[in-house]
């Protein structure tokens, strides 16, 4: 499941009122979300949650679930 | 042996008949033996020992990426193979740069091609890193692996294939279908259309202006540069087709490389559309990690992981300064829209055309134009030549024609009439429906008899050489 931070972190990035982001939904499948875009919103999500994620972590990421994922065991460590 | 070869229309029946009466268990045999023996007909041996040699270490290696637990020791192993296999591809590209005296000498044996080394490169290298990012396990069947970068349909000039999408594929058992069979068939046909009646036929347009630039002022570079532009891609697509169509015939559906990519809106938009599987091959393993490393640059970082990984994209088409050029020009076109891409998107909502038919139509004019203008550097024969190109273009009220004496007119208007067809087909989606309703019924055997005629009345049949393949 998708906080509400995270998802408002990444619709504030995107310039987005409203948009349903699900786990096992791809970046492409968000509206402005693309390999030009991926970077920026990689690093407003690390401002928000105050960390740093290894590049190795971020090319195993396959969905937006699995960012998720990363963000929560970062925050609970 | 090519596509366009007459060998090939007797090989590929035979294999095909070989396959089918071979048990499931040993047909991985027949194709990978009979992929090998496609590679062989080039008579470079040395082509043939790197994709073994390339086939065998990527396999050992992605064991041992799986076997191994420390991240230190994954990494290392990840690197050793993909160096080894860039080596390998380093040492067939070079090897043709030799003196004359060392190419020749050996009888028989042609050391002057390094025909299809990128491609399974590439696909090897891919395996690597998806076994090291966990996204596929190892292939534990040496065979299926080699199989699956040898596979004669894709072998020549990709697509590039990923391993979890063409393994599973092989192992899985065929049964003929005559749905499969009939549309392999026709996308074969059609890709031979496009290569040798319209690629090979604009050829000698872009052929009579780009060998010999300074003959031509105006007129004559702009048709040359926009003949060019169409030949690559009907060249390009018309080969992807033949392979598509051919490996459907063997129940292998291949990845599409090409989506109309001269109706892109941007050229980001363009390189979604063209080469695909080398355009995602390099947006993951070179982009992706250039730009998530160097993020701490802003927009900057993404611009430089652009440039660099579009220079890189130049260079392994060639060293030339033509090559390189073009990769950067692209490189250029796509960092700098990262920055004038967000106001260009909000002028047009505040404009209210950003939905506008005619804004479509300007964005796919200008790409287009963007796309040829690179393509002056990628086939010029020198910058000295690009350069007269760019400056003489535009002298249109000196332009003379008579360059193109002699090229055939029969040839220009069947040319125009098919480009009509297929820009009709890219845009509206109801000819191929009518078609697709023809080609169930009789009237299909029209078709292929009518394809053929043409292919065969106006085709240009030359060395059958194919552009990507000498990439």
């Amino acid at each position: 499941m998708i906080s509400d931070r995270l998802k408002r972190t990444i619709l504030s990035e995107l310039d987005l009122d409203e948009f349903d982001i699900r786990d096992e939904m791809l970046a492409g499948e968000v509206p402005g979300w693309d390999s030009l875009s991926h970077a920026r919103i990689i690093s407003a999500v690390e401002t928000e949650y105050g960390t740093r994620f290894k590049t190795l972590e971020l090319l195993k990421l396959r969905n937006v679930g699995d960012l998720q994922a990363l963000v929560d065991h970062r925050t609970t460590k | 042996m090519t596509f366009t070869s007459l060998s090939y229309f007797l090989f590929l029946p035979l294999v095909y008949l070989i396959f089918v009466f071979t048990q499931h268990r040993f047909r991985w045999l027949v194709l990978l033996a009979a992929s090998y023996g496609f590679y062989a007909t080039f008579n470079a041996p040395q082509l043939l020992i790197a994709l073994a040699f390339v086939s065998c270490f990527s396999y050992i290696c992605a064991l041992q990426l799986a076997k191994a637990v420390e991240e230190s020791r994954r990494k290392r192993t990840l690197q050793l193979g993909a160096t080894v296999c860039l080596l390998a591809l380093l040492s067939m590209k070079l090897l043709p740069r030799l003196p004359q005296s060392f190419a020749t000498a050996i009888p028989h044996v042609n050391l002057m091609t390094s025909i299809a080394v990128s491609y399974f490169t590439f696909q090897a290298i891919s395996y690597l890193a998806d076994v090291y990012l966990e996204t596929r396990a190892p292939e534990r069947h040496l065979g299926y692996h080699a199989l699956a970068l040898a596979f004669f349909p894709k072998l020549l000039q990709g697509p590039i294939e990923r391993a979890g999408d063409i393994l599973p594929q092989l192992r899985r058992h065929y049964e003929f279908n005559y749905g499969a069979m009939r549309s392999g068939m026709l996308l074969f046909t059609l890709g031979l259309y496009k290569k040798v009646v319209l690629a090979d036929r604009l050829a000698v347009y872009a052929d009579v202006v780009y060998d010999n630039q300074r003959d031509s002022i105006g007129l004559p570079l702009v048709i040359g540069t926009y003949a060019y532009a169409l030949q690559i891609y009907f060249d390009f697509s018309g080969y992807t087709d033949m392979a598509r169509g051919t490996a459907r015939m063997f129940g292998i559906e291949l990845t599409e490389n090409f989506k109309s990519p001269y109706l892109a809106n941007s050229i980001a938009d363009f390189w979604q559309r063209w080469h695909i599987s080398f355009s995602r091959w390099i947006l993951d393993y070179i982009f992706r990690p250039l730009q998530l490393a160097w993020r701490g640059l802003g927009q900057a970082g993404t611009a430089l992981a652009l440039i660099v990984t579009f220079l890189l994209c130049g260079i392994w088409h060639g060293t030339t300064w033509g090559f390189i050029t073009w990769g950067l020009l692209h490189g250029l076109y796509l960092a700098t829209s990262i920055y004038y891409r967000p106001h260009q998107t909000n002028l047009y909502k505040w404009l209210r055309i950003d939905r506008s038919k005619w804004l479509k139509a300007w964005q796919i004019l200008i790409t287009f134009n963007l796309v040829s203008f690179a393509w002056i550097f990628f086939r010029s024969q020198s910058m000295t030549s690009a350069w007269y190109a760019i400056t003489n273009v535009w002298r249109l009220s000196e332009s003379r024609l008579d360059v193109f004496h002699g090229t055939g007119k029969r040839g220009a208007e069947l040319v125009l009439i098919s480009l009509f067809l297929f820009s009709w087909a890219e845009l509206d989606p109801t000819l191929p429906r009518i078609l697709h309703t023809m080609f169930d019924g009789r009237l299909r055997w029209l078709y292929y008899y009518v394809c053929i005629m043409l292919i065969l009345l106006c085709g240009v049949f030359g060395t059958g050489e194919f552009i990507y393949g000498r990439f």
